[in-house]
């Protein structure tokens, strides 16, 4: 089980229920420690008081904030919590909306809530809430306040819980203004031909069909780096390609091409053939030094291509 | 007219269309900085070697990930873009999903992608497809040294591209555990709870509601700063609920 990250309850009308939080996402990103070059022992980050250049526990620090005519003003977390004392105990449940109409650019973090607490009371209550909300395509919205932040929140019932998505408040979003919206209006023809090239590439959203191809590169960079290999940077980038003069030519050829299958209209897997794609990018060199590591005859007189044939091999 | 963040090429097809990519949200939390309560003294966070007990400049700084408790593989910064993957400045959207079929959860940060400064038709073409068709286009877009999922809608008069978060990375509801009531919600009382429901159902504005805590919170220090004492806010959080039924009866009358 998670950590939970804040504990309060859930308020909908006079009914309230005492939860806890979890994140719903997790960073599996590989994770990288500071070291001292020199020794390879970590690094630590220690406070220090710039005016005495001494050490300072964590207890003596404040938050300090600078207003316009140079003042600065300390405030404590106390001093924070006491500006809305419900708020950071409660999750006010204001109204419910079509979750279309929300933009996805608003959304910001997923959490779980679950009840908390040994009372059949409470755990009546959450499942009551789970029951009365778990309704197609609808959200409740609420606020609340964690560490010195108030949210706004969307909640809707996924996996039978109470799901909960921070939301950015509408003047965090910034204007479109002055972003260049393109050229001129398609003509139909153009417009109906772009549509069949759309639905031709068109497939389910499937989430797990993508995986972070990222995250197994680097994890590949170190496995490699730990067997005292070198690792290089690929040398060469695709170029971009240019606009097309004639777009309606460019669609046909598009569409004929979806059609027969050529472009593959799935997301590419790349999990199984993960280090395959590489190969490409490798330089001859390092080829050839994987070549040497799995022993492939006659790689000293090999070309680019016949190393990675062989490597795939 | 915003600074471009990146300026690169979608694909769609055979079709280039050349974009430039901008920031479209920023926070505004009210920001604070770490000061010594003593004397408000400046906190600097200082580097130190954990084995010297020195204080070590930047440059002599490395990035090491843990393969075992206390093994270290250091990577050198050009390792590490060499994990980056495919640099080139390409978004190549590989396919096209309903938008409305993406859970919310997915969503990571947005950004804004405005046309390039030529193949502007084909920009307007790929904007107008996409709101006809209603899907979203996925591909792979790298950025600072990390490739990430991207989904490239249409999004007020521009199109929007979206980073998302991999299935993965995402935590299945079965890992929050908790027991089932012994009694479930009676029939009734979930009647009831769905009328209150229906009852606060609103056109969904997000204009409507702004951060007052951020307000308070401001107000609090303006105060502090002219030597007031800060208000204290007297609302008390609510109790829990002993009798779900009279509650959600008492809540359906407030609303009448």
């Amino acid at each position: 089980m998670p950590r939970p990250l804040w504990s309060g309850s859930i308020s909908f009308g006079l009914v309230n229920v005492p939860v806890v939080m979890f994140s719903a996402a997790r960073d599996l990103g590989v994770r990288f420690n500071q070291l001292h070059a020199k020794d390879g022992a970590r690094i630590e980050t220690r406070r220090y008081c710039a005016e005495e250049d001494k050490e300072v526990p964590f207890e003596e620090i404040g938050r300090a904030f600078d207003l316009d005519d140079g003042k600065t003003v300390v405030v404590t977390d106390e001093e924070l919590q006491e500006v809305a004392p419900r708020r950071t105990r409660t999750i006010d449940i204001e109204a419910f909306a079509d979750l279309a109409a929300i933009d996805p650019i608003y959304f910001d973090h997923p959490y779980f809530l679950a009840p908390i607490g040994d009372s059949d009371g409470t755990r009546r209550a959450y499942q009551l809430l789970v029951e009365a909300m778990d309704r197609d395509e609808q959200v409740a919205i609420g606020r609340f306040v964690m560490r010195t932040k108030e949210y706004l929140v969307a909640i809707q019932v996924r996996d039978e819980r109470l799901a909960l998505t921070t939301m950015r408040w509408g003047d965090e979003i910034r204007s479109t203004k002055g972003i260049d919206t393109g050229g001129k209006k398609p003509a139909k023809a153009q417009l109906d031909q772009a549509v069949a090239l759309i639905e031709a590439l068109g497939t389910e959203w499937e989430p797990e069909a993508w995986d972070d191809r990222h995250r197994a590169r680097l994890e590949d960079v170190i496995e490699r780096k730990r067997k005292g290999q070198t690792i290089k940077a690929p040398a060469q980038e695709r170029e971009e390609p240019s606009p097309v003069p004639d777009l309606m030519a460019a669609l046909e050829k598009s569409l004929a091409e979806a059609g027969s299958g050529k472009k593959k209209a799935a997301p590419r897997k790349e999990k199984a053939e993960a280090r395959d794609g590489e190969l490409a990018d490798l330089s001859r060199e390092e080829l050839y030094e994987r070549a040497q590591e799995e022993d492939v005859p006659g790689r000293s007189s090999m070309s680019k291509g016949e190393l990675i044939d062989a490597l795939e091999g | 007219m915003p600074r471009s963040l990146w300026n690169g090429t979608i694909t769609f097809g055979v079709i280039a269309v050349p974009v430039k990519l901008y920031t479209a949200t920023e926070s505004r939390t009210v920001r604070f900085r770490e000061v010594h309560l003593a004397d408000e003294g400046k906190i600097e966070h200082r580097r130190f070697c954990s084995k010297e007990e020195k204080e070590v400049p930047y440059d002599e700084v490395v990035k090491g990930h843990e393969v075992r408790e206390g093994e270290f593989v250091v990577l050198e910064k050009e390792e590490i873009e060499a994990a980056a993957g495919d640099r080139a400045k390409i978004i190549e959207l590989e396919s096209f999903v309903e938008a409305t079929a993406i859970d919310p959860v997915f969503y990571e940060k947005t950004y804004y992608v405005g046309a390039g400064d030529a193949g502007t038709d084909a920009y307007r073409l790929l904007h107008d497809a996409l709101g006809a068709t209603g899907r979203a286009g996925l591909g792979r877009f790298t950025f600072h040294n990390r490739e990430y999922l991207v989904a490239v809608r249409p999004l007020d008069g521009i199109l929007g591209l979206h980073t998302m978060r991999f299935a993965d990375e995402l935590v299945p509801g079965k890992d929050i555990d908790f027991s089932a009531p012994s009694r479930k919600p009676a029939e009734k009382e979930i009647e009831m709870a769905r009328k209150l429901v229906d009852s606060l159902h609103e056109e969904y504005d997000p204009g409507k509601r702004t951060d007052s805590y951020r307000e308070a919170v401001l107000e609090m220090i303006e105060r502090k700063a002219s030597g007031k004492k800060p208000r204290k806010a007297k609302e008390k959080p609510p109790e829990e609920t002993p009798d779900l039924m009279a509650a959600l009866e008492a809540s359906l009358a407030g609303k009448k």
